[in-house]
Parts: structure tokens; sequence; C-alpha cells
């Protein structure tokens, strides 16, 4: 219990800090809606003159992006990788070798607070922008698609969170890992679903992407939340190689930060 | 004999440019690397949205290949010339670096915007020309040697606008001491340079296309090597490239009247 009472004050010490962030927040959700009018205009273009694409209507491909959209702001790791790089390199995270605390759990606690921060504020825009996005916003039937989302966006924002951990424990081996993140967000763009739906891609792409864990980042919420995963079955296969690649990562950033530890040095008094 | 003047700095960053990224030279095939997988990223999404659909907004895939590579090429320049400039500046401001410039022997926004090159966004300009040459070749076309130049007027253009429109927001910096989320919104609105102007009405096509010139810049010129030269697109684009630089300049010196060091 009193493990529990140093990562809720973690948490509520990530709440107060991001909220001074909050125009910050508020104005790239501002932003973002930029990004979505111009997906509005290139697939309202793309789907001129037909009624679906790989069975989809506009509305529910629209609906796609704007669910992902809103998940960005909810589950997405966005400076994480950069704080825990320059706890690193400042030596600001010897405290944390001294100290009691498991610092991917702290980490994690002032993740959580920060999204909850940014996914509320990115919730302002998009309400603001409501009576227009509620025309195109077409959402599936069946109860288990939103059942099979709860955990699916849990282990989502695990993986997104995990794989940030990973690139800022680099810094271990590495001065400047900004290239390594803006290299794996590139891939992240893509095989996370965010340029396009990942089921227009070739059948075999597909299914190949559905092993990494990218996949599981953002795309297989959306799927689940606006009906691209059409069965129970093919859910719960999804849930299953997501769960394994919570803990697969989760084993990948124990094994970086004992070895980077070993090669850490503490200086300073 | 000024602008020979001009050339001598400008060749002597050049020069403390490639020796830095020499000296950096992993760091420099890292994010070479990054900006080929963005291209190529901008290059997928035409492909699959073609795989479903014969045309967007009247062009066809090539077509639309071919608009996605002017867009490069010309972003590429900017990342090649002036971005990591002028994105600093807007820290510099903030910091009381930008003392550093205007301390120096020479004019201070061409000591601003060209202090550094960066040497993968000029690596990736080749493969941006590659990737217009193929989708010309893929239509058939076969521009003139008229076509091409004025294609080539038209990029210097696109360039002179969008360095324009960066330095006008990164100046603001002046006035809101932090230009965060310039970089986000420069992103965000340089995406509709890959969109046809046929794809935009209404609100959007008074935002994207007559306010704000970003679906211009690479609009013009793809249609040139399509359709051939057309006088009033010309006679817009240039218009548009200078009002933004007269506008951009004006604004960084009277923001420039407006700061106090901040450093001791």
């Amino acid at each position: 219990m009193a493990s529990f009472a140093k990562y809720r004050h973690a948490f509520l010490i990530g709440l107060q800090s991001n909220l001074v962030y909050r125009w910050n927040f508020a104005v790239r959700a501002s932003f973002s809606l930029v990004h979505l009018a111009y997906v509005f205009i290139l697939w309202g273009a793309a789907f001129a003159g037909q009624t679906s694409v790989a069975g989809f209507d506009l509305r529910q491909t629209l609906t796609y992006f704007i669910v992902m959209l809103i998940l960005q702001f909810f589950i997405s790791a966005m400076n994480e990788d950069y704080e825990v790089s320059e706890e690193i390199r400042n030596g600001l995270i010897n405290q944390f070798l001294l100290k009691p605390i498991n610092y991917f759990a702290y980490r994690f606690s002032i993740f959580a607070a920060a999204r909850l921060v940014s996914g509320s504020l990115a919730l302002l825009p998009l309400l603001i922008a409501a009576p227009f996005l509620y025309h195109y916003v077409s959402l599936p039937s069946a109860g288990w698609t939103y059942v099979a989302a709860v955990p699916a966006l849990l282990m989502s924002a695990c993986i997104q969170f995990t794989l940030a951990y990973c690139f800022g424990l680099l810094t271990f081996w590495f001065l400047e890992i900004q290239s390594f993140v803006i290299l794996s967000l590139a891939i992240e763009t893509v095989f996370g679903g965010q340029v396009f739906p990942l089921d227009l891609l070739p059948r075999w792409l597909y299914e190949a992407s559905s092993y990494l864990p990218y996949y599981y980042q953002m795309y297989f919420p959306a799927a689940l939340l606006t009906g691209r995963i059409g069965t129970p079955e093919e859910a719960l296969r999804g849930l299953g190689i997501q769960l394994f690649w919570v803990f697969a990562l989760y084993g990948v950033a124990q094994l970086l930060w004992t070895r980077g530890l070993r090669r850490h040095t503490a200086v300073g008094g | 004999m000024r602008l020979l003047h001009y050339l001598r700095l400008w060749l002597a960053c050049m020069r403390y440019s490639v020796v830095r990224t020499l000296m950096f030279r992993g760091d420099f095939i890292m994010w070479s690397l990054v900006e080929l997988f963005w291209m190529a990223v901008n290059l997928g999404l035409i492909g699959v949205i073609y795989r479903h659909t014969e045309s967007i907004a009247g062009w066809n895939q090539w077509e639309m290949t071919l608009l996605v590579g002017t867009s490069l090429l010309i972003q590429r320049l900017l990342m090649g010339f002036f971005w990591t400039n002028l994105f600093e500046m807007g820290r510099n401001v903030r910091s009381g670096a930008f003392d550093f410039f205007v301390a120096q022997p020479g004019p201070l926004l061409f000591m601003v915007s060209t202090r550094k090159i960066d040497l993968d966004g000029f690596l990736n300009v080749p493969i941006a020309l590659g990737v217009i040459i193929y989708a010309a070749r893929q239509l058939g076309l076969d521009p003139g040697a008229a076509q091409i130049a004025v294609y080539a007027v038209f990029i210097v253009c696109g360039l002179a606008i969008h360095y324009a429109t960066l330095l006008f927001f990164i100046s603001l910096v002046f006035w809101l001491q932090s230009a965060k989320g310039v970089e986000g919104g420069y992103f965000g609105l340089n995406e509709f340079s890959r969109l046809p102007r046929q794809a935009l009405s209404g609100a959007a096509a008074v935002i994207f296309v007559y306010a704000l010139p970003v679906t211009i810049v690479t609009n013009v010129p793809a249609s040139t090597l399509l359709h051939g030269i057309d006088w009033t697109s010309t006679a817009w684009l240039v218009s548009a490239a200078v009002f933004w630089w007269v506008l951009a300049v004006t604004v960084f010196h009277v923001g420039v009247r407006r700061y106090t060091s901040a450093s001791s």
C-alpha cells in the first residue's frame, strides 16, 4: 500500500506539472485539427465517385482518423523518451538509484498523468468542432468491440510508454537519441496506422504488420473502436499478441536498464 | 561587389557546416535515413490510396506523384538551406544567443539565415528529383527547355515562399518570447502542399489557396510540367513570393528593433 502511495504522489505531481503546459497541449490539439482538415479533404477526394474503399465508406474512414487523433492525445508517448534521456544525461537519474523507488513505475505514473491532461485538453478543440465532425462519425454497433477496446487501450498505452522508455535508455550508450526517436516515429506513423488504415495495405503486408508492436500502439484499439476488426476471434487473437508485446517490451526495458546502469557513472555530491 | 561579399560569407559558412557534418558522420547518416524514410512515407500514402481509387480530384497516380515529388523537392531544399537556422533563431532570441548574430560584421538577416546548412537535406534532393523524373516518364511527358526553366524558377519561388512564411512565424518570437509549436504548425500546413488545388473548395480554398500560398507552391510548378506554362499562375506565384518575402523581412526587422539582449 505504501508502495502504491509513492506512485500516486508521483502521478499527482505529474498532473500539476503537466497542467503548467496546458496551453501547449491545447495549441498542439488545435494544430491537429489542421491535420484532420487535410485528411478530410484528401480522403473526401479519394472517395469521390465511389461509395466504399476496401469495404468501408467515407464516414467510417473519417471516423477512423478522428478516433486516431483522440487516441494520440490519450495514449501516445510524446516527450517521455527525451525526458528519460535528459535525466540520464544530466545525472538527475542518480537520485532514483539511492531511493526505494522503481524508475520505470515512477516514469509510468508521470506518463499516465501527462496523458490524462493532454487527452482532456485535446477534447476541447474537438468539442468545438463537434457540430461539424458529428456528421462524419459512424461507430460500430456490436458491444464486444467496446469491451475488447478497454484492455486494448490500456495495453497500447503500456506499449507506447515502454518503447519510448527504451529509446530514452539508449542514452546510456549514445549521447544523442533524437535520430533514433524520429526514425522510430516514422516507422510507427506508418505501421501504427496513422497515415492510412492498415487494412488498405496488400493482405500479406497487413498480416506481417499485425505481428509488429507498432500495430498495437495505436491501430489495434482504433480498429476495434471503428469496426475494422470484424470478429471477436480476431480481437482475441490481437489481444493475445498485444499482451505478448507488453511483456516482451517490458523485458527489453529491464534488460536495457540493468545493462545501462553498469555503464553509468554518477558524478558529483 | 556586394553580392561577391555575400557569396564569400556563405561559402565560409558552408565550409564550417561541411566540417561539422564530417565530425558527426554517424549522425549525418542517421538523419539522412530519417529524411529518406519520411519521403517514402509520403509516397507510400499515394501508392496505398491509388490501390483503391483511380483519381484524386482529377489527378491520376503519376500526376499526384509528380505533385508530391515537387513538394518533397522544395521541402528538402528548405531543410538543407534554412530550416535549422530559422528554427534556432527562435531559441536564440529567447536565450539571448541572438547577440552573437547582432555582433557579427554582416547583414543580420543574411547571417541568421545562412549560418548552417544541413547536408542530409541536400542528400535527398537528387532522390526527390528522381521521383519527379520517374513520374514524368510514367506520364510520357517531354517538357521543353523553357518549361523546365520555368519549373526551376517556380521551385525557387516556392523555396522563397516557404522561407518567408517560416521567417514570418518564427519572427513572432520577438513578441511572444517563444516559438514553440511553430514546427508542428508548419508541418501541418505543409501537408496541404501535397493536395491538388482542385480538391479544395469553400473555406478550405480561401485559406489554403488564396490566404496562405501552401497549395500553389507545388500545384503551379507541377501543372507547368503537366500542361505547359500558364502566365496567370506564373504571375500569381511570383506575386505571392514577393508579397511574403517583403512581409517576412519587414516583420523580422521590426521585431529586431524590439530585441533586448537576454544574456549577461
